[in-house]
Parts: C-alpha cells; sequence; structure tokens
C-alpha cells in the first residue's frame, strides 16, 4: 500500500477484536441455519402426516380461492373537480422557509414529499441540513395532535377560544402578568403578532428560552460592544479559523450557512488555486467540526478558557492574571502556533467559542478585534436572530411563576418539561400558574403540565415569514391543506387579542405590504407574487463596520479562572453536554428518519451514549458499551453505556442532549437518556460543563452503531494529502501504483455491450468538501423511499441506507510510519506504544455509495440477471426480477447492496416508522417500495434521470449539464457531490474527475467504479509534530 | 363407420350454431341504421330536441310522422338556412314557430345518416305510442328494450330447422353409403356384423375390449395429459393478464358516442395524457363543460351531478353532498413497472389506439392490449424513435455508433428495453 497512514472504522477493527474478526468472515450478521437444518436437528423433526396433509390441503384450497376472482379490482378516483395547478402525476414546487432558509416544497396531487434547498436561498445556498430534511416526515407523524385539548380532554376550538379569553380578560382586570414563552422567534410577523399580543394584554411579556443557548454571546456583544446581537460570521472571510469547542459545520447558530462559508477555501476550485483555510480545533468531545479541523486538540471543556486566554497572551505577548498551563502540553504548543497563523492572516482570521458562558465569548471578542475580525469575518451590524434566547430573563420567568406572581403562560415552540434543566423547578413553577397552554403540536413533556393545549400547524401547514439574518426575509407558504384539526398559533394569539385581523394570512400580507416588500424592491398584488414565486427577498446589504474591544479583561480573567476550577473540584470527571447534528436540541425526537441517522462521528444510531477517552476507558477497566452511572452535582444520575471515543479529551465524558424523551411519540420515547439536566446556570448563562462523578455498573448495554457493519478488509480506500504535499504535487497522495489488470470480459465485448454512445453517468465525491454531516442520507431516505428499521435491525447491520457516510480515524502522522506496510494492520505490540496516539487522531469522512461499476462484481453473480448494466454507465436493480440469493452483496467490494428482511412497509413491527397509511403519505411516487426478499442499493435516483431526459424531450432540446441532480448531490451544502454525463468533456463532473486529486477506491479490483473521490487535503502545521 | 357419421353429426350441429350466431350478428348489423341513427340523434339533437315533448326545437316523433318528406327533410337537417334563405314556405313557417331561432346545420351529416336518424326518431315514435296502447306501467321499459326484434328470432329459427333437415338428409346419404360399401365387401362386413350384433347384445362390450387395447388407452392417456398440461400452462401463462378486461363502471358512459360519434379529442378529458405519466381520468368538471346544459335528464348524469352535489334546477353546487366517482381501473400496470404517458404520447407520438385500441368504438372500454413486459418489449423493439425534428436526439444521434453504422432507430437501440428505463 502506498498510503503509510492506517485508516480504520473502530476501535474493534483497529484491535482486531475476535468478534470482530468473527462477524467480519460473513455478510450478513446472522448466517442462514441451513447447517443445522440439515444436519440432525431439523430433519429428524417429527411433523406429523395428518397436519402435513391438512395444511397441504388447506394451502391448495385457499389458492385456489384466491384465484378466483379474475381481476382484482382497484378503484381510480379523480378529482370531484380538479384544481388548475395539479397534474396527477406531475410533482408541483412551493417556494417556502425552514428556521430561516428559503426551501421549495415538492409535492404530489397536494401533499409535500420533500424538501429541497433554494438554490438562491442566502444561508446554505440550496443545500439543506439533516434536519430540515427529515422535516417533511414530521408532517405525517401519527402521534401529532389531532385536536385542541382542554385540561386533557379533547374539545373544539369555540370552546378553547372561550376558555382561553375568558381567562385572559380575568387576567387583565386582575393586573397579573402573562408570559408568552418560545424559543427564538426570528419571524418578522409572528414578533409582530406577540407584539399586539403584548398592547392588548400590558402585563404581558415575551420570554425567549432556547434549549441550547446563545445568551453567552449575545450578553458578551453587549458588553463589549453595546450589540445584544449573535453577529453573523463569515467563514469564507477567513484563512485561519480557530474553535474553541464550537461545533461550527453541524450545531453551532448555522451550521449549513458555516458549511458553505467554510468549504469555499477548501474545495477543489479553491485548491486549484493553491488556496486552503487553515482550521484549528480545540474541544473536548471529538465533534463534526472537530473531525473536519486540519488541526485537532482535545482540551478539557473546562480549560476552552484557559486556553482562551493563553492565545489571547499569545497575540498580544502580556500575561493575563491566572493564567496557567493546559493539562494537553501538545494545546499548548499548537496554542503558539496558532496565534502566529492568526496575527499572519490579521483581518482574515475568525476564532470562534462554543461556550455559553459570558466571559468566555467577551475574552473570544477580544481576541477577534485584535485580529481585526470585525467587519471582514463578523459581522454585527447584519446580525444572525437565529438564537436571541436570553437565559436570565427565562431564570426570572421561573422566579415570578414560583412566586405566583404569573397567571397565565403560553409555550410557542418550547418545552421546558424537557429541556429545562431543572425539572422539578418548572413543575413547581407551573403548579402556580392557572393558565396554562401549549402551542405545541406534540404531546410532549409541557403538553402534560398544561390546562389547554392549542396545536400549532406544521410549518408545511402555515402561513408566515422568517428573518434568520438582518435583512434576509423569506416567506413560508402552506403547501397542504391542515391534517388535523390544528390551528396556526399565531392565529390563536391573534383571535385571543381581538385583534381587527383575525386570518393570518391576511396578517403576513399587511405586515409585507407595509413593511417589507419595499425593502425587497417589491410593491402590491405584483410583488407578493414574486416574492411567492422567488421565495425571500434582499434588503440592501449594510456595511459591516469595525469594532474595537476596550473592556478590562482582568475580571473577565478571574470569573474564567474560578469557573474552571469550580468544574474541577465538582467531580473526578468533567461532563461536556453536546448536540449531535441530527437530534440537536431533541424537539425532533419523534422522527426516525433522525433516529436512525448514524451519528457522524460516532455511527450510534437509535441513542445517546457516554464518550469518553480510551485512555480513560482502559483505567477505569471499562467494557464498551458498559454501562456506566453519571452523577451530576445537583445529585441527577442517569446510566449510559460507555462508547470508547477516540480524540476525547482525558477526564471528560461527552453526553448528547436531545434524548431520553419521555413524551415525544412512540418513535422518541425513552430513546437514550435525558442530559439537559446536567446544565446549570451561572452568572446568569446555563453552563454546559460541570463536573460529575462516575460509577461503574455490571450491566452491558449495546448500541446499535453502523462503523464496521462493512468492512473493506484493511483495503486503502482512503488517500489523503497534506496541503504542502498538493502544492508541491497536486497529485499528492493518489497512489500511483499499477496494478496488473485482469479482465473477464472480451475487448471486442467492451465495445459492443458496454459503450455508452450516449450518457455515462458518473459521479465525483470530493472528500475535502464532506464533512460528514449525513444530509445526503436522510435526502435519499426521502426521495428513494427507504424504510426506516430500527435500532434492533441496525444492530443486527440491517440498515437500509443507500448511501453511507464511512468515518475512518488515523493516527496523526507523526513523521514516521507506524504501520505494518504490507497489509496495513496494526499488530498488537505497536498497538500498545501507540495509546498515546488515541489523543491525536484525524478523521476522514467518505460518502460511500452503489459505485456503478462498469465490470461490476454484483451483476456476475447474479444468477437470475436481476441486477445489470444499462448503456448509460448505471447498476440497475430490477426488483421484480430478484429472488434474494444475496451473492450480489457477498461479491460487492464495497458492501452497499441492502437486502430486505421484512417487508417494511406492511408490517406490524415498524409501524412506529413508515409502515403505517398515514406516514406513508410521504412516499415518492416514483419510487416503488421493495418487498420482502429483494436485495436493493443506490439507483442514481434514476428516477431523476429518466424525469430529466423525459422534459429535455418535450421540449425539444438536449439535456444541460446540471440539470439532473442527486438527492445527495441536491442537499449537499458544502457541493462534495457532483453528478453527470462523463461523455461530455464540458460538464462539471468530467471537469471534476479530470482533477489530479481524482482516485477510485479499490482501483486495484479492476471493477471500474462509476464515482470518483478526490483526495482528503489537511493543512496541518508541521511544525506541531516537529 | 358408424362413429363418423356421429362425428359429423356433432360437427354440423356446431357449424349450425357458430352460423346462427353469425346471422344474428349480420341481423343486427342490418338492423344497424336506427342504432346508428340513435346514437346520432342523442349526440346531435338531443341538446334541442326530444322525441315525444317539445324543448328548445319541436317534438320530433309527432313532427317526423306528419312529414313525409324525407327529401325535404334531409335538406332541412343538413342545412335548414339554406331553406330558410331560399324562403322556402315550410320552413319559413316552422322557423317563424319558432322564435326565429335557426337550427344548428349539421352539414357534416351525409343522407345516410339524415335518413338514419329520421328513421330512429319515428320507430322510436312508433314505439312509445305502443307502449302507451299497451298500457303505461311497462311502457317505458318495453320503449328502452333493443333486443333483436321478432323477425330476427324467426328467421334464426328458420335457418336452424333448415340447417337440422340438411344434417338429416346427410346422415340417410351416409347410411346408404355405408350400406352400399358393407354390400360390396362381405367378408370383412361379415366380421363387423358380427360384432354389431354382439354390441347389440352387451353395451359396454366395446368399451371393454377398448380398455384391453393398452395402446389406446395409452394414447387417450397421453392426449389427457397434454390436454391438461396445455391447459394449465396457458392459465398459468396468462394468470394476472387481463386482456379484455371490461369492468362494470359505475357511469355508462360510452367513449363511442363521445370520441367517436362526437369526435371529442381524447386529450379533452384525458389531459395528463401529454403532460404526466397519467392519462388520468377526467375530473367531474369537466364533464359539466357540456353536461351542464346537454342531456341534464339523463339518469347517467344524474349521477355526476349527485357526486358533485350540484343542482340543475338552482345551479349550484353544494360541496358538502359531493362524493367523488369511483370508477374501476381497466389498466392496472403492477406498481413496479412505470409508465409514462407523456414519453409516449408527445415524444413518441404514439397514437392512444395503438395500445388502448379502437376506443371510439367501444361502447364500454375494455383493456386492449395484453399489457405483458414481452408487449411493450415487442412494441420497444419494432418501434423507430421519432426522432426527427427533436432537438434532443440530434447529438444523441452524432454520438451513437450503430446508427451511424446504418442501424435502425429503434426504440431499444437507445436503451430502451433495459430494465432501468422502467423498473426502480
Amino acid at each position: 500500500m502506498d498510503s503509510n497512514k492506517t485508516y480504520w472504522k473502530g476501535l474493534e477493527e483497529l484491535n482486531r477484536t475476535p468478534e470482530f474478526v468473527e462477524k467480519n468472515k460473513h455478510e450478513f450478521a446472522e448466517p442462514i441455519p441451513i447447517e443445522e437444518v440439515l444436519s440432525g436437528g431439523g430433519l429428524s423433526a417429527k411433523t406429523p402426516r395428518r397436519d402435513f396433509l391438512k395444511a397441504l390441503g388447506f394451502g391448495v384450497g385457499a389458492v385456489t380461492l384466491a384465484a378466483c376472482q379474475k381481476v382484482p379490482v382497484h378503484k381510480s378516483i379523480p378529482y370531484l373537480v380538479k384544481p388548475e395547478e395539479v397534474t396527477p402525476g406531475v410533482a408541483n414546487y412551493y417556494s417556502s422557509t425552514y428556521e430561516g432558509s428559503a426551501i421549495l416544497v415538492k409535492t404530489r396531487e397536494g401533499r409535500p414529499i420533500k424538501v429541497e434547498g433554494n438554490p438562491g436561498d442566502l444561508l446554505s445556498k440550496g443545500g439543506l441540513s439533516a434536519q430540515a430534511q427529515a422535516s417533511v416526515l414530521e408532517l405525517y407523524d401519527n402521534n401529532r395532535v389531532k385536536d385542541p385539548k382542554l385540561n386533557g380532554n379533547t374539545t373544539g376550538w369555540p370552546q378553547l377560544d372561550k376558555y382561553v379569553k375568558d381567562e385572559l380578560a380575568a387576567i387583565k382586570a386582575s393586573g397579573k402578568k402573562i408570559s408568552i414563552v418560545s424559543s427564538t422567534v426570528h419571524s418578522p410577523s409572528t414578533l409582530a403578532v406577540i407584539a399586539d399580543f403584548i398592547l392588548a394584554f400590558p402585563t404581558a411579556t415575551h420570554v425567549t428560552y432556547d434549549a441550547v443557548s446563545y445568551t453567552g454571546i449575545i450578553q458578551a456583544n453587549k458588553n463589549s460592544f453595546g450589540k445584544a446581537v449573535v453577529p453573523h460570521y463569515n467563514f469564507g472571510n477567513a484563512d485561519v479559523i480557530v474553535s474553541f469547542g464550537a461545533d461550527f459545520l453541524g450545531t453551532w447558530i448555522s451550521g449549513e450557512e458555516f458549511t458553505t462559508q467554510y468549504v469555499k477555501n477548501r474545495n477543489s476550485k479553491s485548491l486549484e488555486e493553491k488556496k486552503m483555510s487553515r482550521h484549528i480545533q480545540f474541544e473536548a468531545g471529538m465533534s463534526m467540526t472537530g473531525t473536519n479541523a486540519d488541526v485537532r486538540l482535545p482540551i478539557k471543556a473546562s480549560e476552552e478558557g484557559i486556553a482562551l486566554m493563553n492565545l489571547y497572551n499569545a497575540l498580544t505577548g502580556t500575561t493575563l492574571p491566572g493564567s496557567k498551563k493546559l493539562t494537553n502540553a501538545n494545546a499548548d504548543k499548537a496554542i503558539v502556533l496558532a496565534a502566529k497563523e492568526l496575527l499572519a492572516a490579521k483581518g482574515k482570521a475568525l476564532v470562534v467559542a462554543g461556550s455559553n458562558d459570558v466571559s468566555i465569548q467577551t475574552l473570544v471578542n477580544a481576541i477577534n478585534s485584535l485580529l481585526g475580525s470585525y467587519g471582514t469575518t463578523i459581522d454585527l451590524d447584519a446580525p444572525s436572530r437565529q438564537y436571541a434566547g436570553n437565559d436570565t430573563v427565562w431564570a426570572q420567568f421561573i422566579a415570578d411563576a414560583k412566586a405566583g406572581q404569573v397567571d397565565a403562560v403560553f409555550f410557542l415552540d418550547a418545552n421546558p418539561a424537557y429541556d429545562y434543566y431543572n425539572t422539578k423547578e418548572i413543575e413547581a413553577a407551573l403548579a402556580k400558574v392557572r393558565v396554562k397552554v401549549t402551542f405545541s403540536d406534540q404531546a410532549d413533556e409541557t403538553s402534560a403540565l398544561c390546562t389547554a393545549v392549542a396545536p400549532n400547524h406544521h410549518y408545511l401547514e402555515s402561513w408566515g415569514d422568517d428573518s434568520a439574518i438582518e435583512g434576509y426575509y423569506t416567506v413560508m407558504q402552506p403547501t397542504i391543506n391542515p391534517v388535523g384539526n390544528t390551528r396556526q398559533a399565531e392565529e390563536s394569539l391573534l383571535l385571543w387579542s381581538d385583534n381587527a385581523v383575525k386570518s393570518y394570512y391576511t396578517y403576513v400580507r399587511n405586515n409585507w405590504d407595509t413593511n417589507l416588500l419595499a425593502k425587497g424592491g417589491l410593491a402590491g398584488q405584483a410583488g407578493w407574487e414574486a416574492l411567492l414565486q422567488k421565495g425571500f427577498i434582499n434588503a440592501a446589504p449594510v456595511a459591516a463596520g469595525t469594532y474595537s474591544f476596550a473592556l478590562d479583561l482582568n475580571a473577565v480573567a478571574q470569573t474564567i479562572i474560578s469557573q474552571s476550577a469550580k468544574v474541577a473540584a465538582a467531580g473526578k470527571f468533567e461532563l461536556q453536554v453536546y448536540q449531535t447534528p441530527a437530534m440537536r436540541d431533541g424537539k425532533k425526537a419523534n422522527n426516525p428518519w433522525l433516529q436512525e441517522l448514524p451519528d457522524p462521528v460516532s455511527k450510534v444510531t437509535w441513542d445517546n451514549f457516554a464518550a469518553m477517552a480510551i485512555a480513560d476507558v482502559k483505567e477505569m477497566g471499562l467494557e464498551e458499551f458498559q454501562v456506566i452511572t453519571i452523577k451530576g452535582a445537583n445529585g441527577y444520575t442517569i446510566d449510559l453505556p460507555v462508547l470508547p471515543q477516540p480524540g476525547q479529551a482525558r477526564g471528560t465524558i461527552s453526553v448528547a442532549v436531545g434524548y431520553g424523551r419521555t413524551s415525544a411519540g412512540l418513535v422518541g420515547n425513552n430513546v437514550g437518556k435525558n442530559a439537559f439536566p446536567f446544565y446549570n446556570l451561572l452568572n446568569g448563562t446555563f453552563q454546559t460543563v460541570s463536573g460529575v462523578s462516575v460509577e461503574k455498573t455490571s450491566d452491558i448495554f449495546p448500541l446499535a452503531q453502523t462503523q464496521t457493519h462493512s468492512s473493506f478488509e484493511g483495503r486503502t480506500v482512503i488517500r489523503e494529502a497534506t496541503f504542502t504535499e498538493y502544492k508541491k504535487d497536486k497529485a499528492a497522495g493518489i497512489g500511483e501504483e499499477e496494478h496488473e489488470k485482469y479482465d473477464l470480459w472480451d475487448k471486442s465485448d467492451d465495445d459492443a455491450s458496454h459503450a455508452r454512445p450516449v450518457y455515462d453517468w458518473v459521479m465525483a465525491i470530493d472528500l475535502n468538501a464532506c464533512t460528514g454531516c449525513g444530509a445526503c442520507v436522510v435526502a435519499c431516505n426521502a426521495e428513494n423511499n427507504i424504510p426506516v428499521v430500527g435500532k434492533a435491525e441496525v444492530a443486527r447491520r440491517r440498515e437500509m441506507h443507500w448511501i453511507r457516510i464511512d468515518r475512518y480515524y488515523s493516527f496523526e502522522q507523526n513523521g514516521e510510519a507506524k504501520t505494518d506496510g504490507r497489509t496495513g494492520m496494526v499488530t498488537k505490540e505497536k498497538d500498545i506504544a501507540k495509546l498515546q496516539d488515541f489523543d491525536n487522531v484525524t478523521v476522514v469522512h467518505q460518502p460511500m455509495l452503489c459505485q456503478h461499476c462498469d465490470h461490476a462484481p454484483c451483476e456476475t453473480v447474479c444468477p437470475v440477471l436481476a441486477t445489470v448494466h444499462s448503456s448509460e454507465g448505471l447498476n440497475q436493480m430490477a426488483y421484480n426480477r430478484c429472488v434474494g440469493t444475496r451473492y450480489c452483496a457477498n461479491n460487492c467490494p464495497y458492501k452497499v447492496r441492502r437486502f430486505n428482511w421484512f417487508n417494511y412497509w406492511n408490517d406490524s413491527r415498524f409501524d412506529n416508522y413508515l409502515s403505517n397509511e398515514h406516514t406513508q403519505l410521504v412516499l415518492n411516487p416514483d419510487v416503488t417500495t421493495r418487498f420482502r426478499g429483494v436485495m436493493e442499493k443506490c439507483s442514481m435516483c434514476v428516477q431523476r434521470i429518466q424525469a430529466g431526459k423525459l422534459k429535455a424531450k418535450i421540449e425539444k432540446r438536449p439535456l444541460a449539464d446540471g440539470e439532473v441532480k442527486m438527492a445527495c448531490e441536491q442537499t449537499c451544502s458544502a457541493n462534495a457531490i457532483v453528478f453527470g454525463n462523463r461523455n461530455d468533456p464540458n460538464s462539471a463532473v468530467s471537469k471534476a474527475l479530470a482533477s489530479e486529486r481524482t482516485y477510485y477506491v479499490l482501483e486495484e479490483l479492476n471493477v471500474k467504479p462509476g464515482i470518483g473521490y478526490q483526495v482528503k487535503v489537511r493543512n496541518t502545521i508541521s511544525e506541531l509534530h516537529a | 363407420m358408424r362413429n363418423i357419421s356421429l362425428i359429423l353429426k356433432q360437427f354440423s350441429k356446431s357449424v349450425l350454431l357458430v352460423a346462427g350466431i353469425a346471422l344474428c350478428g349480420l341481423t343486427a348489423n342490418a338492423q344497424a341504421d336506427a342504432a346508428k341513427g340513435e346514437a346520432i340523434f342523442k349526440a346531435k339533437c338531443t341538446a334541442c330536441h326530444k322525441v315525444e315533448t317539445r324543448m328548445v326545437g319541436p317534438a320530433l316523433g309527432p313532427q317526423l310522422t306528419q312529414e313525409t318528406d324525407d327529401a325535404y327533410l334531409t335538406k332541412w337537417i343538413q342545412n335548414n338556412q339554406a331553406l330558410i334563405a331560399a324562403k322556402d314556405p315550410k320552413a319559413l313557417k316552422i322557423f317563424n314557430e319558432y322564435n326565429q331561432a335557426g337550427m344548428t346545420v349539421f352539414a357534416e351529416l351525409s343522407d345516410a345518416d339524415v335518413a338514419n336518424v329520421i328513421h330512429y326518431v319515428r320507430e322510436d315514435w312508433k314505439k312509445q305510442q305502443e307502449a302507451k296502447a299497451k298500457g303505461p306501467a311497462g311502457g317505458g321499459a318495453a320503449a328502452e328494450d333493443a333486443g333483436p326484434s321478432n323477425l330476427v328470432i324467426l328467421a334464426l329459427i328458420g335457418v336452424i330447422v333448415i340447417a337440422f333437415i340438411v344434417i338429416l338428409v346427410l346422415n340417410r346419404v351416409i347410411g346408404t353409403l355405408e350400406n352400399l360399401l358393407t354390400k360390396n365387401k362381405d367378408t370383412l362386413v361379415f366380421e363387423e356384423e358380427v360384432e354389431e350384433e354382439k354390441e347389440k347384445t352387451d353395451k359396454f362390450a366395446g368399451v371393454k375390449k377398448a380398455l384391453k387395447n393398452k395402446k389406446l388407452v395409452f394414447f387417450i392417456v397421453l392426449c389427457g395429459v397434454i390436454a391438461l398440461g396445455s391447459f394449465s400452462w396457458v392459465t398459468m401463462w396468462n394468470t394476472n393478464m387481463h386482456q379484455g378486461y371490461q369492468p362494470v363502471q359505475p357511469i355508462k358512459y360510452s367513449h363511442k358516442l363521445h370520441a367517436g360519434t362526437m369526435k371529442i379529442e381524447c386529450q379533452y378529458c384525458h389531459t395528463g395524457a401529454f403532460k404526466s405519466k397519467n392519462a388520468s381520468i377526467p375530473s367531474l368538471n369537466v364533464c359539466m363543460n357540456c353536461h351542464k346544459a346537454v342531456k341534464t335528464e339523463s339518469p347517467e348524469i344524474q349521477k355526476i351531478y349527485t357526486a358533485l352535489g350540484y343542482d340543475p334546477q338552482t345551479q349550484k353546487y353544494d360541496s358538502t353532498k359531493a362524493q367523488p366517482i369511483q370508477w374501476v381501473r381497466i389498466h392496472n400496470l403492477p406498481d413496479l413497472a412505470y409508465f409514462n404517458h407523456s414519453q409516449h404520447v408527445v415524444v413518441g407520438g404514439v397514437k392512444c389506439q395503438k395500445c388502448h385500441g379502437e376506443v371510439q368504438e367501444m361502447q364500454e372500454v375494455y383493456q386492449y392490449s395484453p399489457l405483458t413486459m414481452k408487449w411493450c418489449i415487442q412494441c420497444h423493439k419494432r418501434t423507430n424513435v421519432n426522432s426527427k425534428g427533436n432537438g434532443y436526439y440530434d447529438k444523441i444521434l452524432a454520438m451513437h455508433n450503430d446508427i451511424k453504422k446504418g442501424k435502425k432507430l429503434t426504440v431499444d437501440v437507445l436503451g430502451g428495453i433495459e430494465c432501468g428505463k422502467c423498473h426502480y
């Protein structure tokens, strides 16, 4: 092997544990018990002759009877009066908005079936996150509240309205407080509705409460520059990015937007120009952003502030009081180098921190001010509105409520009974409030405490608007009639406050007509229609001003030091609570697509876990998945399985929030454990780090991890180079080795039946752009009707995803090659020596899907020709021809074929996921659902190819490049995937594949894959390893 | 020898039956002028005329019975405006009588068509009169009955009787011939006669003897096995193939009338065929484009009104009473096959009739094509791509080696029989 690095998917592969070796021998987790049946047991088992005859007789009779009906009668029910814009069989697209991102909603016969990014969107430029992709499924969630409820009983809207209005009138007379508690609202019209409501009820206040709070940043900016906002960061302008625990590509503020910006300086185009940003990440738990960093150093979460102080010291040459060395000496070294880098890139540098602590964020502001980031990489004048939660105001609300001063509370998109750290406190507080109304359309934990439930529409049923960034306005329009007897929350508020405008649509219209349309240069009915068509407007840009920091840092440093010491004193371990890109704060826990999406780093599905450093695991004598009891300072305990996580800072445990919902719905209930109670409120903000004590238990709780489900048997599939190497040789790392090529096919034959006269559909995947977020997996689920199989089935290696993201660890290169060059496997002796290096691992993400090999090994072994090659280079799968031998899966070197072990679409065992009639309305009617016993795999979205060709044919023009987009390609904010026709030398994919970085996975097998990968380039700092 | 005559008898019987049926069909055809007339009448006239009562125009029954000059009537129907312009007194009289509302000109109707219509109206009127005479209760039903007339039935019986006589005569002839043969060849006949006598004494002797003949038994068994085998083979082969499937639809909608007689374009109702994968069954608002005024009294049209919650009196819709119509799907392509109408109709330029048969001739639509994969593929192998004037194909043809070599550009050359074209 040419690569001097070893890549491993998990510790079991690295250590070659006996279980792994045994499992790896088999293609499928559980072999079919043929042997057992044939030898002894099965054959000698007695089936009484009479029983056999009975069964036979019944079978024959039943079949005969069933066959009597000549033609099964299918009813066909047309529209009574067909809406003009609907043509059955043709999709309509409507612009709308999801969390401030402009989107396009694909509807078929009036039901939304897929969400796609709006290419003009400011945030993600046509890409979409996994959560946004999955949001369409929530519309059809069977667990949604279908009717309004009063005191737990289903009621009608008039009764509910009477109750609320009577109560409000009484409260208004008494002069007691009314609170509207919501997570951050960035819709201008909703904010206006709330303002109107407050006008009608002067004692009302709007409390913004975010489960995952950014109060630290807002407060720090208020203190530093007098602007209480979350700034609008621009990673695209940054040549050097230093992040302290901020998962900015995943969960931090605006992950998709930051991904587009970040990748701009790291993709093929940028590399061609010999430009690449440098990203240094200091963090405790391995985050998705950490996996993408050029240099990643594990530091304790409590030391983030100290590390920032050291950086400040290194930048300024001064020493803040209380500065001290970090536990990880390497990190200190890296900070000095980072300071050097940052200073060199002054004005093009950006430092971010994930902490919600005001002091830490103030220090970050000081550093960014030093680096001249304001006005270039940080924009305070057109700030982000994505988070505006104020933890102090929220704490005040609880105090007021406990004191009995609040008489009515309305919860809008807020579920504090689950995600507020002190459940008992919130319960006690709410017990004192007389009128409690929630707008939640899920029977969540908070609605259980409420007197009234006024279920809100799903966003796909709603009118509305949004403004995630100052000056960027998007519009939301309904794409389906309300599925249940729900009503939009804003409309409820309008009705209850006796607003002159009763319909929220009219309200939104009026608001746009008077305030917003003009900002985008639009006006009147025509302007409104243009807006609905386009989906968004951009106001005239405001130039980002420069700001300079002038606060005294001594007090800040003091606070940082004392807080860090407090965490360290609280327990042996420190617990870092984080969000996973799929589950985030847990509001979408009832979405099976998100639950089954493997975590980008741990590849765990359907659970959260305690990620611990490998050294700590060994020290405590723990096994993988052994359950530990984590006890917080406030006495809260949870039992979680241990997951040894390479790259985890020693002495830290990371646990994801968003799990452990008790009232999310049938899918999300009791999945994992709730980590929110480990939060604590300190200095006015929620702190995500706390000291905990850990106890071993003897239980083992296996996690359904997908990481080792398919092994490449130590073959090199990842190619990597450093930026320095790349600058010297663009083809660095691709492995020039020539392999002896064998061919089963005649050359003459090759010309005839393997010709691709017109199209040759191929794909190029840039490993340098892929961040591993998994949005493509969910997009593929939605597009191709991929079933959800649940935890038990995932554990049996039966997940059905057509595209997976393989995550490979490798040890940070420390100059010498540490692996057994020939096999690429690590030997035991060396293994121990390398234990130290588990702190410093690098990660590469590789999207893996059917490679559509020109010499496909699966095709040659299929006994029934169910999988064959097309003249367009596609490896086709004819489901109805498949008899389920699974030979193809055995013979596939990429392990991308999936077998339908069950009839997932009509099996009560999978009722919670997608097999109920209502949820199945989300299915794409252009793609068949596969039956039990057949193979399936990536079809290269052949339905999209065919539809694209047909459109071109009808319009009598050639098919343009980029016209047909794969679902995975379309949703990728990083543009890591390019699909197209290789026969066209000018197509984007041809150009991408012509790059010197292109290599093919397992090229040496000469299967001629149709998907080319581009070498991962890492802009490492050589001095760090010197 | 006796057997031969028996077989012949059987044969002649079946021939007779077939002939009878054929004759029946022929007579039905001969009667078609009234039926044709009815179709035309219903399609073109009923907007303004009824046979028994005056509507916009006169009640045609009495009118046409009074007026016997068919040549004049033909002229009137084909172009009444010309007659009025020519100041024909009869024409002017009726023109004035009906508020000078000109009748639609039906220049497209041939003389024969008009004759059919007139014939139909008179027959219908006569039937109605007869029914009235018989009694009001059963009258309507009798008039509606359009079965074969008594004459046809009599003719049929006559033919059958004649055929029987022919059979009897032929049998006689055969008998005589057999006798002649036996007289000529005594030796052989002797044995046979003995046999015959035995037969008379023991009915089953022949069967018993035949059973002893192993070859015969084997032969019969073999025949049986082959027959059964081929029967089950054919049955199984055609399982799930529903060619000719003609379910009863909730509304007796006639494609023959709409697409045939009225010559309404297929896509007027099946709008999707040109835009979508589904040709789509028209929604009822399409029906209402015409049937708000046309044939409002028909019980079938009333079904549309009920479905829509439409009240013809007030001409108002009540959506709360609306009930969609559940048509029975005739062409059931399995879910695993993707079929797109627009690809075939717009791009391929395939006529609807190629797959659906002469729908304009079908009173009730049935499944014309087998809709099997073999059928699809055969067509894809034989049909040339409709590439002329389509910019999509220009470059493709230039790139395609096979075509450059002069191969015919059938659908399969462009990959039209690859799995992934229809199965995904």
